[in-house]
């Protein structure tokens, strides 16, 4: 019995000492039974470095490396290159950094790799592939942006108003005007600064040959030398009171996105206790979630009922957290999907029940902490399911990524959350929560049509109870009739309304 | 204590796995498996791979949109898709359960198709098929639970509603079918929607026709004994009985002239026209079916004439895609282009028209044909990455067929197509009578 495990000690300390080192400014993972090799190219810039009037020149600049022609290939011939190997490479750019990520199987990694770093390292910048691309981000700032996910603007609008005077306050697609002005020099200009060999962080995984990211980083030391400005993190001003934006749209339901900055990032010491609490109260797209119980499950208002503690750009389309969208400032968020609204004479009021019926439950939860009970069973699954983040390679690496970000150390975040919510308890878990979370002073973004009948509802106070299309149990009508009344503590003063075509103008 | 949590990590991280082979000489699927079959028809595949300590369980119902043939029940395989998780007599709280588990569990709706599906870790697995058999067999719910589920399903129609895609895809379907059930889309009619809650008897009917074991197939991949999982399938799943009614769906005569429509979104869209003929339905070895799926790729793929000319050349179009995937049924070959100005509608119009007609009159590329070939090849292979992207990759060969003993056949047609197939599938299916145009604009002021 002792011979396998003494042989699988001596082969760990043999690999070990056998793998060449790597080398700065790359990070690797090697996972040699894969079939497939995986790329993530973290560019340390970010929309936060967009300058004041180019709002959107960042993420423009790598949707136009990663979507373009380079000096050594047409785009067309890229396109043509790529599609018989069912490959590609995609950028995205959140407040603080940028990434290039790409997979191919091994059978096609020399043609790919080619064809994926001379996207980075030598665009083309030519004027024809500019205007195709800026064309499309110009469509998708005047027209997808704003009439085809209300969901998301909601929650795109939320960070705006909570970021309001810091770097994070522009989307990072930018405005319409803003983006109108950016010129393919700005880009170029961009691009000089910012892709520079020390800003530049080469990630490879997968079955790749040993010594392989060795020549990958050698590649990518060829760009410019260069080390841009650090811009200080955002100190979002803290909120009194309930703040309400509301957009008055053409709409049959309405998204609620609520929120306040918190201090808490995955470094901190009570960032894991968070975690739980927050799985409790409102894990991602999970019935798990404590108010998906109540708002969708119990009373059928809407399709889903969340919360989280870091940022979930473009939550509707994973059901996992998004990578590579690490910040150095958070807010606590809740997001109501879509309440559909009843007819004019109670226009607004399962909108408002909702709404009551969520920042309840927070002031619950503060009041009352999770039971013993409860935390067990949401420590046994977050456990296991945090396992689910990690499914791909891809995934993995770019967690790799993040990890480095914000110096987590090995065995890295997955690992460590796994091993931390294992050796928590109840009390520690109360603790954080009674810290982070309240449901008081905060930032509420709608989404709706008759923007000044919600106002009008909001300021007044009204109670705005809800029917049932079927029976009810007895006791959550009778919890129904607080839920109605339950305050909204807003001054009409801090409710600003405006019209579906001005949001992100400039 | 570093090598204790290095090992953590490694087991953490090391999900994903290799077959041994990718390729070989007449597989392109690389796994081995093994199929069952109960005595009351029920089908079930066990693909051991490599995952460390992870399964994944899917029950694929061969029933979806297509199924709501009776009127007024429009919406209604998605809608029994939420009731499915509304618990059991042994089981009332499924969600408890699984949370427990730390699965991650979910199911989705699509016209041929409802699949449950969940990722645990492999300790799980008994429970899982205890789970899963018992709310198949043996669902239990109030109307009153029915009704505030419907309320659910009406949000999840109105935030629908905020997509101006949606729109384009609800008049398509309408205009190009009058029979077929495919003339709606998954979420229902809206009228059917608005009326679900008053069908409870009706999702009684539904469960007992549709979810019988000889409409249904299991699929098991990832990292557990098969011997083992053979034994709980056989002990949980025999008592389940026989007694799948078929649905009695019209077949939809063909069409006789090109077919028009203009649907206005109520908010700002790009003009996005979508062109679809009437297809075949899949199969495995008819060629001139795997020959239209080709079609798409070569005559509107990212590779394609068109492509080049609409999108990266005269940039009048945003986005172009040929989505010729096929459905159980008859469906249809669609072709979508995200145009910038509305003025170009007219001529990315004809110049998709022009496209149908020369891939009729000429055969296509060799070399863009092999290159075709290779990318669906390669795109099913780079699925195969979890023991879920295995489950979702071989679903629709279940769906179709029953079971996924297809997909080598599949792609042994593929190998043989050639560019007299493309081009005798662009004759048979691109033609005008077939065509269906429907185009999205942005709604006019004051109209």
């Amino acid at each position: 019995m002792r011979k396998p495990i003494l042989a699988v000690l001596l082969i760990t300390v043999f690999v070990a000492l056998a793998l060449p080192q790597t080398p700065k400014g790359t990070i690797t993972l090697h996972e040699p039974d894969s079939p497939f090799v995986a790329f993530n190219i973290w560019v340390k810039a970010g929309s936060q470095n967009d300058p004041q009037g180019k709002e959107g020149l960042a993420a423009l600049t790598a949707n136009l490396l990663s979507d373009s022609s380079t000096r050594q290939d047409s785009y067309e011939q890229i396109l043509a290159r790529l599609y018989p190997m069912a490959a590609g490479y995609e950028s995205s750019v959140d407040k603080e950094m940028t990434v290039f990520t790409g997979r191919t199987h091994k059978d096609n990694l020399a043609a790919y790799y080619e064809l994926f770093r001379n996207a980075i390292l030598s665009p083309a910048f030519k004027e024809e592939d500019f205007r195709r691309v800026k064309t499309q981000t110009m469509n998708y700032l005047k027209q997808s942006r704003r009439f085809s996910n209300d969901e998301e603007l909601s929650k795109e609008l939320l960070f705006r108003e909570i970021y309001r005077g810091t770097p994070y306050e522009h989307p990072e697609e930018g405005y319409v005007t803003s983006v109108e002005s950016i010129t393919l020099d700005d880009v170029k200009n961009f691009y000089a600064r910012y892709y520079t060999r020390e800003n530049v962080v080469v990630g490879v995984g997968g079955g790749y040959d040993r010594g392989y990211p060795a020549k990958v980083r050698k590649d990518f030391d060829t760009l410019a030398a260069g080390k841009p400005e650090s811009v200080p993190p955002p100190n979002p001003k803290p909120l009194t009171g309930i703040k309400v934006l509301i957009v008055e749209k053409n709409t049959q339901a309405t998204p609620i996105s609520f929120g306040y900055p918190i201090s808490l990032l995955r470094s901190d010491a009570d960032f894991f206790p968070m975690m739980l609490a927050n799985s409790w109260l409102g894990e991602h797209r999970n019935s798990v979630s404590h108010l998906y119980q109540v708002i969708r499950e119990r009373r059928g208002m809407n399709y889903g009922d969340y919360t989280y503690i870091e940022a979930y750009p473009r939550g509707y389309s994973t059901q996992v957290p998004p990578t590579n969208v690490s910040r150095r400032s958070q807010i606590f968020e809740v997001w109501i999907r879509p309440v559909a609204m009843t007819d004019p004479g109670t226009l607004h009021n399962r909108t408002l029940f909702a709404f009551r019926a969520a920042l309840r439950e927070i002031e619950l939860l503060v009041k009352r902490g999770l039971t013993k009970e409860q935390f067990e069973t949401q420590q046994t699954f977050l456990k296991n399911y945090i396992v689910n983040f990690g499914a791909t390679l891809s995934r993995r690496l770019a967690y790799e990524i993040d990890d480095h970000f914000y110096g987590i150390p090995e065995p890295g975040f997955l690992a460590l959350a796994r091993k931390s919510i294992d050796a928590m308890d109840v009390g520690r878990v109360n603790d954080a929560l009674r810290k982070h979370l309240q449901a008081r002073n905060l930032q509420a973004v709608f989404i709706t049509a008759d923007a000044q009948g919600l106002k009008e509802k909001l300021v007044s106070g009204v109670e705005t109870p809800i029917t049932y299309a079927g029976k009810q149990s007895q006791s959550v009508l009778e919890e129904d009739k607080i839920i109605a009344a339950y305050p909204i503590p807003v001054k009409e003063e801090d409710i600003t309304i405006i019209g579906i075509n001005e949001v992100f103008e400039r | 204590m570093k090598t204790l949590a290095w090992c953590g990590a490694l087991l953490l991280l090391a999900l994903s796995f290799a077959p041994a082979a990718l390729t070989r000489a007449d597989r392109t699927f690389p796994f081995d498996f093994k199929r069952m079959e109960l005595s009351n028809g029920l089908r079930a595949y066990l693909i051991p791979t490599k995952a460390s300590g992870q399964i994944a369980y899917i029950t694929i119902v061969r029933t979806g949109a297509r199924e709501e043939y009776e009127p007024g029940r429009s919406g209604f395989a998605h809608f029994f898709e939420h009731m499915m998780f509304r618990g059991t007599r042994k089981y009332p709280d499924y969600d408890a359960v699984t949370t427990r588990m730390g699965a991650a569990r979910n199911a989705s709706t699509s016209s041929d198709v409802t699949q449950y599906y969940l990722v645990a870790s492999k300790d799980s697995l008994e429970q899982i098929i205890d789970l899963e058999s018992d709310r198949f067999m043996n669902l239990e719910y109030s109307e009153a639970a029915f009704r505030t589920e419907a309320g659910a399903i009406l949000g999840e129609f109105s935030q629908g509603r905020a997509n101006p895609m949606l729109h384009l895809y609800e008049k398509l379907m309408d205009t190009a079918f009058d029979v077929h059930t495919y003339e709606h889309l998954t979420i229902g009619f809206e009228k059917d929607v608005r009326a679900m809650p008053e069908g409870y008897e009706y999702s009684i009917a539904f469960h007992k026709r549709y979810y019988r074991p000889e409409n249904c197939v299991i699929l098991l991949t990832g990292d557990f004994d098969p011997k083992h999982a053979e034994q709980l399938i056989r002990k949980y799943y025999s008592p389940w009985k026989r007694g799948y009614v078929p649905p009695e769906i019209k077949p939809e005569p063909p069409q006789q002239a090109p077919r028009e429509a203009i649907v206005e979104f109520p908010g700002q869209t790009l003009p996005t026209v979508s062109v679809a003929y009437k297809g075949p339905a899949w199969s495995a070895t008819d060629r001139l079916s795997v020959a239209a799926e080709v079609l798409g790729m070569v005559a509107f793929g990212p590779n394609s004439r068109i492509y080049r000319k609409l999108v990266i050349q005269d940039q009048k179009v945003q986005a172009l895609t040929g989505d010729f995937a096929l459905n159980r049924d008859p469906g249809l070959l669609l072709v979508l282009a995200m145009v910038n100005r509305e003025e170009d509608v007219p001529a990315v119009l004809r110049e998709i028209e022009n496209t149908a007609e020369e891939f009729q009159e000429k055969p296509c590329d060799p070399k863009l044909l092999n290159d075709t070939r290779s990318a669906m090849k390669y795109g099913f292979l780079m699925s195969l990455e979890t023991p879920q992207g295995i489950n979702f990759a071989l679903r629709d060969f279940a769906v179709f067929t029953g079971g996924i003993e297809a997909v080598d056949e599949y792609y042994k047609t593929l190998d043989s197509i050639t560019p007299a197939d493309v081009q005798a599938a662009a004759k048979k299916f691109l033609v005008d009578n077939g065509r269906t145009t429907v185009t999205l604009l942005s709604a006019r002021e004051g109209k």
